[in-house]
């Protein structure tokens, strides 16, 4: 067990400097957890959207403060300062999605019956701008409707009749779903942050191994060595995967840390299982990165590129029903894209008979054999570069 | 005589060492990895990841929703006729389905095919199963029917009415005309839901069932046309307004982002020229200081050929950007292209500077050097856009002393504006920060000299 034993020690002489990236990692998936799953919250009761909007007004009078107290309902009003660059960087960077101008001389316009336009700027073609749309349109025909029946009517008074109509409102029966929403979305965001830190992890040990392993002067020493290259490999596997279960264990051990109250769940052991198949798959990988690669620098460009390339197109930065289907085609080629999608069914997770989870089995048998064609795949290689001279 | 025998002497060493020095550069493959083809890939992964996001999250698409097919629904043809043209047609509202009972509409809610579905009982009602923007737009159809309906009801408590006529009206849902809301929802957003609705609906609901030429019989008061002339005349009171020439499309800052931390990569490229002329960092810096070649030129010449490359570097990727991934950038192209080279420029002697003012180890220097342009990055907006937004909000400051949201600024400027003073105020900064990088190197490594190494 001479090379299982050295890789060890290697490992263990770069455990400061890997830890660094362990501790920064697991911040950034702590962070983006919290900041992404504090973006979903429970709800009870129906509450209707609001759109945040600017609601600039050149002119005061009661019938825009009726408008406004109407669209309060379905807006949050922002304060922006009435200068062009204020309201565009504000609308490019989404803190408004409608900017509403009342033009001097609305109201006495609208009060005498002409045909006058209060002023938006959108995001085209939004949810927002239909459904504020909707909102100014229903209060102004309305209104209108008021005025050319009763000729006499005065603003106050068309203000008030105006209001009494619209409290009125559709009856929303909100139906309980079998779960409460949300649950486990601290654990299903973590999880799916997981092959991120860990991927990034894993290959960064590697390179350290392949940087000591792929010494010329070394290469040669070992070669000529009594150990048969299949024992050499076997225990340099073994090595990786031990490395890899550490590191699985530390991270998983982070997310009872982290929401200790969901963690004695049924889910969360099925989290947990599908990050040890993730893991496997992993550690696979980057022993084929490492046999692959040639030189250290090498190896950190193919980790960076594809721990974030996985990343990107897998569901882990940008959530999976958020991607094209063309993308998530081709995400389907690597195993973050299995692990995400199982964590996701697992989240929502109720019954734990065979009928709901065989879809679940399916998925991390599928990451399960992602590990086994990457090892394949590196022993062929190694095979063939020992051939080289 | 002499002067232009030197003056040629030195256009020689210009070629020399510029051609070198380009050779060097390239041959450096790692280099070349981490400014050009990084950013290509991480290009790609962004066009991948976002392209959707707005189209999936932002961009209106008809609700799926559903109606319980019973008997009020089908005796209720004012909402069932309101309902139909609203969901017809390439701009619609809504996507319908027709369910047959409630527990195959139920059944279509929990497996999220439909948004919400509606009963229609005395009072319309709407079910669903989370709180949304979809949701809340489907409720907003929904009230805007019964609020014209109490509308008119109390319109009507005050004029005289063809005798039976007010109960037919008076009943929920059995709204006189074509309800409110037919009309108004195709003229709602003019670009999004005129087309087709606004065209062809006109005359079409007067002549379906239960519209109120059914109930206005001869003796009808004059208020009473009058209240249907106002009905059947939706109009569109608020109109589009384009602040700017150019979409507020949020996505190309990312893309903008990560060109300017491209720019600042470059500052790999600086730090290599320091090590390379300053003798105490490196033996090749050591021989070429033996040389008899005025150091700065050397230096200079070399520093040349660092930008070209560079800059050749940042053009592929805008063109990369531009053609292949098609990231906007507004028509100015020329300004596009200047500012790339500033950025270029930028990120190169920010590069050279820290490497000649901090005295630490290369791998320290690539460290400081990568630290410096994430967190510039992450400033500007490249790992959570709004980022950009805050920061020029609560600490003003800090985005103007940000290199990288400098840059990324200019190229929003170019693309989302129409004036250029913004652009120009950001450009200037950033010329300042070079003349500041470009003195500051100067300084340090002029008449520097060995007594040994």
């Amino acid at each position: 067990m001479q090379v299982f034993k050295l890789c060890l020690k290697i490992l263990k002489k770069n455990i400061p400097s890997m830890l660094i990236y362990v501790s920064v990692f697991l911040s950034i998936s702590i962070i983006m957890t919290f900041a992404t799953a504090n973006q979903m919250d429970e709800m009870s009761i129906f509450t209707q959207a609001k759109s945040n909007i600017a609601f600039i007004s050149e002119e005061d009078s009661p019938l825009v403060d009726g408008l406004k107290r109407e669209l309060s309902k379905i807006a949050n009003f922002v304060e922006i300062p009435d200068k062009t660059e204020a309201l565009q960087d504000a609308l490019y960077f989404r803190e408004v999605t409608y900017i509403l101008r009342v033009p001097r001389g609305f109201t006495r316009g609208f009060m005498k019956g002409e045909d006058v336009q209060l002023e938006k700027t959108i995001v085209p073609d939004s949810y927002s701008d239909i459904y504020v749309d909707l909102a100014i349109d229903k209060y102004f025909n309305t209104a209108r409707l008021y005025m050319q029946q009763m000729e006499e009517i005065s603003q106050e008074d068309l203000v008030r009749r105006l209001e009494q109509n619209l409290s009125e409102g559709t009856g929303v029966e909100l139906k309980a779903t079998a779960r409460t929403l949300g649950e486990y979305d601290y654990l299903n965001y973590y999880f799916n942050y997981f092959p991120y830190a860990l991927l990034y992890i894993l290959i960064l040990g590697m390179s350290v191994l392949m940087l000591v392993f792929n010494n010329r002067d070394l290469k040669m020493r070992n070669a000529c060595s009594p150990l048969s290259p299949n024992s050499f490999n076997t225990q340099f596997v073994i090595a990786v995967l031990l490395f890899a279960f550490v590191s699985w264990l530390v991270m998983t051990a982070f997310c009872f840390i982290l929401d200790f109250k969901n963690s004695m769940s049924m889910n969360t052991v099925y989290f947990t299982l599908n990050s040890l198949a993730f893991t496997i798959a992993g550690a696979c990988m980057s022993f084929l990165i490492g046999n692959l690669a040639k030189s250290r620098g090498a190896i950190y460009a193919a980790s960076n590129v594809v721990t974030l390339g996985f990343s990107f197109i897998s569901g882990v930065f940008v959530p999976q029903e958020l991607l094209g289907s063309s993308v998530l085609k081709i995400a389907s080629f690597t195993p973050t894209y299995w692990y995400v999608r199982a964590n996701n069914k697992i989240a929502k997770l109720t019954q734990f008979d065979f009928v709901h989870m065989w879809h679940i089995y399916y998925d991390m048998l599928v990451q399960v054999c992602f590990a086994l064609v990457f090892f394949v795949l590196a022993m062929v290689i190694a095979k063939r570069k020992r051939a080289e001279p | 005589m002499l002067s232009r025998k030197i003056g040629r002497w030195s256009g020689r060493m210009f070629t020399h060492i510029y051609i070198y020095r380009l050779k060097c550069i390239l041959r450096d493959r790692e280099t070349v990895f981490w400014t050009l083809v990084f950013p290509l890939i991480l290009a790609v992964f962004f066009n991948m990841a976002f392209s959707n996001l707005n189209k999936s999250t932002e961009t209106f698409k008809a609700i799926n929703i559903a109606v319980i097919d019973d008997e009020q629904y089908q005796a209720d043809h004012n909402f069932k006729t309101v309902l139909n043209e609203v969901s017809q047609g390439e701009n619609r509202l809504f996507n319908l389905t027709v369910a047959t009972s409630r527990d195959e509409a139920d059944k279509l809610l929990d497996e999220s095919l439909i948004d919400g579905y509606i009963v229609v009982e005395t009072r319309l009602k709407l079910v669903v199963k989370e709180s949304g923007i979809s949701q809340s737009i489907i409720k907003s159809f929904l009230d805007n029917y019964v609020q014209t309906a109490s509308a008119v009801k109390s319109i009507l408590s005050g004029v005289v009415l063809p005798a039976g006529l007010p109960d037919k009206l008076l009943e929920p849902g059995k709204l006189p005309g074509k309800s409110p809301d037919t009309d108004e929802l195709p003229d709602k957003s003019p670009g999004t839901l005129a087309g087709s609705l606004a065209g062809d609906e006109g005359d079409v609901s007067f002549a379906s069932p239960g519209n109120p030429a059914n109930y206005t019989n001869p003796g009808g008061s004059a208020s009473w046309q009058k209240l249907l002339d106002s009905l059947r005349d939706r109009r569109v009171y608020v109109r589009d307004v384009p602040g700017t020439r150019a979409e507020p499309d949020n996505m190309l800052n990312y893309f903008y982002t990560l060109i300017a931390m491209a720019c600042f990569y470059g500052s790999f490229f600086g730090m290599r020229e320091i090590m390379d002329i300053q003798a105490d960092l490196s033996t090749l810096a050591a021989r070429i200081n033996t040389a008899p070649v005025h150091k700065l030129k050397a230096f200079i010449y070399s520093m040349s050929a660092s930008l070209t490359v560079h800059v050749a570097e940042m053009l592929i990727l805008i063109a990369f950007l531009r053609f292949i991934i098609g990231v906007d950038f507004g028509p100015k192209t020329g300004l596009v292209i200047l500012t790339t080279i500033v950025g270029s420029i930028a990120g190169t002697t920010f590069g050279a500077f820290i490497s000649a003012a901090v005295k630490v180890s290369e791998n320290f220097k690539v460290g400081i050097l990568i630290g410096a342009s994430m967190i510039g990055s992450f400033l500007a907006g490249m790992m959570y856009q709004n980022m950009k937004y805050i920061v020029s909000q609560k600490a003003p400051l800090l985005s103007f002393l940000n290199p990288i949201n400098l840059l990324t600024d200019a190229f929003y400027c170019l693309y989302y504006y129409d004036s250029y003073s913004r652009y120009a105020v950001n450009i200037c900064i950033l010329l300042f920060f070079i003349i500041a990088f470009c003195l500051g190197i100067y300084l340090m490594i002029r008449r520097r000299k060995y007594a040994s190494i």
